[in-house]
């Protein structure tokens, strides 16, 4: 499972699941955390393709709903489930880190 | 452009481990110029490239004082870096270490992908902005709370910001975020700052920022993001309306996992003699997480050039022995 990038909308009507969660990667280009979370982000959605659903919103195409997300750095990785923000991340986390903060949102909005 | 995820060994979690001669733990100058030296002493070995690869220098906007590149941004200058080891050879795993511990003459090493058996270790983990420890600070991380100028100064472009620190990094940064703000304060503990004088000059010939002396931050206050902070300065407490606060004060160094291997200072940095050698004879420490002086990427590669010479010789002499 790969990370899906998305823009607009889409970031409302994608994240509504309600048998999965939802990481949303709010980052930018100019941004070298970002570049370096991306192949993280890969991995973790491979690892984690079962329960959770990876996307990628590049600020600068998406101003307003990042205006709306209340996005003022990146990266910020926002954790939906039904459509409302479960968790909220800012800056790079490693693979192990993030896998395990997944899996515990998870675990506890799915059931283990 | 930053590219610093090529040439990978495995896939991070499918790498097998097993014996190495050398493992470089950490990802940022003094890693990658110890994976130089060690690839081209032909030296088995893998880069375990830790919390961030490119380390701080990839966060850093500008770096000027790197001699021979008269200007470069510092993510450009940390691919560069690594490109140039993967050039020569050198082995990256996507992984950080978790622990480190010694068996006989080895030290053994697991990462967050593979277990290591390994002759000798750099520990080349480098440093992480310290947090100031107020109220605000974590609620309002990523909400106007920032240690990254390269990463967020664009939110705000016409807007006010404060930078918290007197160093270097925090003079850097603020002229970076000058480019960007409409007003930009810096808020220092001292009644001068620490920089160098070029920049110090800089910002002080800079008509839109101003600096608070002797002054601390007590609050980060605002609702959904960031509204105003309360300083401590000379003449009483002050509430100054800004958007954004940039904090620069310190670094963490990356030591947890080497606590039991090796000896630390107090402040967590790694205790040194001869520049890399460490309390144990096959573990050497390279850049930001020792107790070393001066703390710049030129600094950073040259401990780790003598990191990898200094395993590369006890490696010799292992060599040595057999005959």
């Amino acid at each position: 499972m790969a990370v899906k990038k998305i823009a607009g909308r889409e970031i409302e009507t994608l994240t509504a699941a309600s048998d999965r969660i939802s990481l949303v990667d709010f980052s930018a280009t100019w941004c070298g955390p970002c570049k370096m979370l991306e192949p993280v982000l890969e991995k973790a959605s491979e690892e984690l393709a079962a329960r959770v659903s990876f996307f990628a919103v590049d600020v600068d195409a998406s101003p307003a709903e990042s205006s709306k997300f209340g996005i003022r750095g990146v990266p910020t990785m926002i954790v939906f489930h039904q459509g409302r923000e479960v968790d909220r991340m800012v800056g790079f986390r490693d693979k192990g880190a993030l896998v395990k903060h997944l899996t515990s949102i998870a675990d506890e909005k799915l059931g283990v | 452009m930053i590219e610093l995820r090529t040439g990978l060994v495995g896939s991070g979690a499918g790498s097998a481990g097993g014996e190495t001669d050398l493992l470089i733990a950490g990802g940022g100058p003094a890693a990658l110029a110890a994976a130089l030296y060690a690839s081209r002493y032909g030296i088995s070995h893998v880069v375990a490239e830790s919390w961030q690869p490119g380390g701080q220098a990839a966060l850093t906007a500008r770096i000027e004082n790197y001699p021979g590149i008269e200007s470069i941004t510092g993510g450009d200058l940390a691919a560069a870096l690594r490109r140039h080891a993967a050039a020569w050879g050198a082995s990256f795993e996507a992984s950080s270490v978790v622990s480190a511990k010694p068996s006989g003459n080895r030290i053994e090493v697991v990462t967050d992908a593979a277990s290591w058996s390994a002759r000798t270790l750099i520990v080349a983990t480098g440093a992480a902005p310290s947090r100031l420890g107020v109220p605000g600070e974590e609620e309002f991380y990523g909400r106007g709370v920032s240690y990254c100028a390269t990463c967020d100064a664009p939110f705000f472009r016409g807007k006010t910001v404060m930078v918290v620190g007197g160093g270097d990094s925090a003079v850097k940064e603020a002229l970076h975020l000058a480019g960007f703000a409409d007003r930009l304060y810096v808020v220092h503990r001292r009644d001068r700052l620490r920089a160098e004088p070029l920049l110090v000059e800089k910002l002080l010939g800079c008509d839109r920022c101003s600096v608070y002396w002797s002054s601390t931050l007590l609050e980060i206050r605002g609702s959904d993001g960031v509204e105003s902070v309360l300083l401590r300065t000379p003449g009483g407490e002050a509430e100054v309306p800004v958007d954004g606060v940039f904090m620069y004060v310190g670094r963490t160094p990356a030591t947890a996992p080497f606590r039991d291997l090796i000896d630390l200072n107090p402040d967590g940095t790694v205790r040194t003699h001869d520049v890399v050698h460490t309390s144990r004879e096959n573990v050497f420490a390279a850049g930001d997480v020792t107790d070393n002086e001066l703390r710049q990427v030129v600094t950073a590669v040259s401990d780790g050039a003598r990191a990898a010479a200094a395993a590369f010789e006890l490696l010799q002499r292992d060599e040595g022995g057999k005959g």
